[in-house]
């Protein structure tokens, strides 16, 4: 039994330490020996991690561009697996050291409020929320608006005259993209005087389909074929790596196009280009990036709105869909845009940020 | 007087056995009737409720009037629970219970969506369900191989992390999703291996060591993916789809035809599977020996059987099974690997074993309860105006089903007598 139970314990160790360090740092850039007089900038992910092609992996781009402006600047990054894991993350960033600590999702809100509560010396940034704190900077983007124009875009290129969209959870900042979507489908029905129908979420009701995951690839895959069998041809899923489910369903299926979020899809799922039609980006990278710069110099707090006037919440070009899109749309589009920053145009959306 | 006499010796036998599940599942049937009752009366009495094959090249509709097949539903499901409640034996439980609940999802299905507008995609839906019960019917039968002969395996759901990641990996390099195929049955058979060598013959806690094997999957696979695959993605990450084979003939039945004879070769794989589990299982020898080594494994040595050599390979088979489920995840339709992509649908698989008591067949009725309330719950959060009911109670429907289904239908289930005991030879 006993030389058993030491190869057991053995065993064990093994499978925790290779467990631990997949979730650990990745070796930063470290250019010279000198990582004690930089300025750490820790990201926390949120679930997805920094691979879930959407915000994470621009909160990350942001955090490495801001490292290559200035190097000075030592950027890692901890992931969190679960929700559990955002408190001992933080906590972690705050006793290794870091200087500034980039909290990634609004679901982090409250752990990131009770430590940047409990240390108040400590620079704290968050992305996708807003907290009240002298030591925090609020990174927030009004994605409604960029929304709406996708959602206009989509209702103008559907076929079917049925366009969906799906949700990782029902939380505000996803929810704001489906607001703002379901209002440009809205518009352009009531511009052109048609009836394209939108799928999977009721701005009024504040009620649709949610895949309950970031990751959960099948489930997004099942949502989407399920839309699609009901006849929609433009999906809109809002559910970072969840909705490549929908590019595989788009790419067996050449009719469905798919309208991606946060960045850029040609980008971040170059493998799937063929099936994006825009993206309603929002310019994470940019805002962190200014965030770690600022925090460098001495700036504490803060908040700042993304918007379609500041360019933080753009509409991406249509890329290898472009020949869907008409030229009379695409000057609709710009005139929305307009009209969106002139005020003309009111989005309802109660997820917005509030511009302080 | 004969027809007495038969049924006489009969009755006092019978009333032993009042079951309190036959009570339970009665006053569920009543339930039923009530709510069904309700929807039926609530519905618009000209309302239809439409079903469609949305199939390409051929729609057919079936337009149902909703309120009287809701009534009618409701009718008999009070039928049901009037007569489990008045004849308490269990002799009409299985039947009872079966015309109960799909009186009800019938009468559920209808009041949902006799709204205008709305229809069913009726194949399209089979076809979501069998897409997502089919890890669950691999990693079930999984469990099946390893509790028959003893050994719990806990760490179906890092066989599948691992199949899923090998699959991607080898079916990109080698750009065959078959080559992907076989490196993830292999895979899942090598936490297999682990999994056997420990617990059989290191005799390690078999639910701790599941647990522990699981962690490891999902470190190694979450290492190796940021390591190799995160790095060139186009190298090493776009698994190949293992295509779809359409049987001729088949699969021109009208519904049913493109939701079972056109479909991923997994799905035959998997059938095929069920059926060689289950014949093997109860009609071979190797299945009896398997039993027994699972039931009474000193018994199964007394007469010869190598206990432990069963439970050994057992559990490898297992692996290979579990691992093709992995697969099935990557190169089952063309996804790339992502960390920790099972998201737990090992785990509902274990569940799934102990709702298909311990039975191939059992298993795959699991599954496809459980991925056919899954997408069911798709459905209705997707039709136009949404569901009336709100979406995370509609999200809790698979997993509010499966326990009822453990719970109440299935009723007292009985492991493997051996199940999780190490055999030592005394």
């Amino acid at each position: 039994m006993r030389p058993a139970m030491k190869f057991t314990a053995a065993a064990l160790a093994g499978g925790l330490v290779l467990g631990l360090s997949a979730c650990g740092k990745p070796p930063a850039d470290d250019k010279a020996g000198d990582s004690g007089a930089k300025f750490n900038a820790c990201m926390v992910t949120d679930l997805g991690g920094v691979d879930d092609k959407s915000f994470n992996t621009s909160a990350w781009k942001g955090m490495q561009e801001a490292a290559k402006k200035d190097t000075g600047i030592n950027a890692t990054y901890a992931q969190s697996n679960t929700e559990a894991d955002y408190e001992p993350n933080l906590q972690n960033a705050v006793d290794n050291n870091c200087s500034l600590i980039v909290a990634v999702g609004g679901l982090m809100a409250d752990a990131t409020k009770k430590l940047a509560t409990a240390h108040p010396d400590k620079q704290f940034a968050i992305v996708d929320a807003k907290i009240d704190l002298p030591n925090v900077r609020s990174m927030e983007f009004n994605t409604a608006q960029n929304s709406f124009m996708a959602g206009y875009l989509a209702a103008a290129t559907s076929k079917t005259g049925k366009v969906a969209t799906y949700g990782g959870l029902k939380i505000p900042p996803v929810t704001i993209f489906m607001d703002g979507f379901a209002e440009g489908v809205k518009y352009f029905n009531e511009k052109k005087g048609k009836k394209v129908e939108l799928l999977g979420w009721d701005e009024a009701k504040q009620e649709g389909t949610f895949a309950e995951s970031f990751i959960d690839q099948q489930k997004g895959k099942a949502l989407t074929e399920t839309f699609v069998s009901q006849g929609a041809d433009v999906v809109f899923p809002v559910a970072g790596g969840t909705g490549v489910g929908s590019t595989t369903v788009a790419k067996e299926k050449p009719e469905v196009s798919v309208v991606w979020v946060d960045v850029d899809g040609c980008q971040s799922l170059a493998t799937a280009c063929d099936t994006f039609l825009s993206t309603a980006e929002k310019n994470i990278p940019a805002a962190v990036t200014d965030a770690v710069i600022a925090a460098k110099g001495g700036a504490k707090g803060g908040a700042t709105v993304g918007t379609l006037e500041n360019k933080g919440v753009s509409l991406a070009p249509f890329q290898k869909k472009d020949a869907l899109v008409t030229a009379e749309t695409k000057a609709e589009l710009e005139q929305i845009k307009t009209d969106i920053i002139a005020g003309t145009i009111k989005i309802q959306s109660p997820s917005q940020p509030k511009v302080s | 007087m004969t027809t007495l006499a038969t049924t006489e010796p009969a009755a006092p036998a019978a009333v032993k056995i009042v079951s309190g599940r036959t009570i339970g599942v009665g006053v569920l049937a009543l339930v039923f009737a009530g709510l069904s009752l309700w929807m039926g009366l609530k519905v618009a009495s000209g309302a239809q409720a439409v079903f469609k094959t949305y199939m390409i090249g051929e729609d057919v509709e079936l337009d149902v009037p909703a309120k009287p097949v809701i009534l009618v539903m409701a009718v008999l499901c009070l039928a049901v629970g009037a007569l489990l409640l008045s004849d308490r034996t269990a002799k009409y439980f299985a039947m009872g219970a079966s015309v109960a609940v799909i009186a009800f999802a019938i009468a559920f299905v209808c009041w949902s969506i006799a709204k205008p507008g709305v229809f069913l995609p009726v194949t399209a839906t089979l076809n979501g369900a069998l897409f997502l019960a089919l890890p669950l019917i691999l990693g079930s039968l999984c469990g099946v191989l390893c509790e028959r002969s003893g050994v719990v395996n806990v760490a179906i759901e890092g066989q599948f992390l691992v199949g899923a990641f090998a699959g991607a990996l080898i079916g990109t390099i080698s750009a065959s999703a078959w080559a992907g195929l076989i490196a993830g049955a292999a895979a899942g058979c090598l936490i297999g291996l682990l999994l056997a060598v420990l617990a059989i013959r290191y005799l390690v806690d078999q639910v701790v060591l599941g647990v522990v094997l699981n962690l490891l999957a999902l470190g190694l696979t979450s290492f190796l993916y940021e390591r190799i695959m995160q790095r060139a993605a186009e190298q090493f990450n776009s698994p190949p789809k293992l295509g779809n084979w359409t049987i001729p003939g088949l699969s021109k039945i009208p519904v049913i035809g493109p939701a079972l004879f056109d479909q991923n070769i997994f799905t035959y794989i998997a059938v095929a599977l069920v059926i060689i589990v289950y014949v093997g299982l109860f009609h071979t020898r190797w299945g009896l020996r398997t039993r027994a080594v699972g039931e009474h494994p000193a018994a199964a040595d007394s007469v010869g059987i190598r206990v432990n050599w069963v439970r050994f390979r057992n559990v490898l088979m297992g692996g290979l099974v579990a691992g093709v489920g992995g697969a099935f995840f990557t190169i089952g339709s063309a996804i790339a690997f992502n960390k920790n992509m099972t998201v737990g649908k090992g785990f509902i698989a274990l569940a799934v074993l102990i709702v298909g008591r311990w039975n191939p067949l059992g298993a795959l009725a699991g599954a496809l309860l459980f991925g056919f309330t899954d997408q069911l719950q798709i459905f209705l959060s997707s039709m136009p105006g949404g569901s009336p009911i709100p979406s995370q109670f509609l999200s809790m429907l698979p997993y509010v089903v499966t326990i009822f289904a453990v719970a109440g239908l299935v009723g007292k289930v009985r492991a493997p007598a051996a199940d999780g005991v190490p055999y030592v030879k005394s």
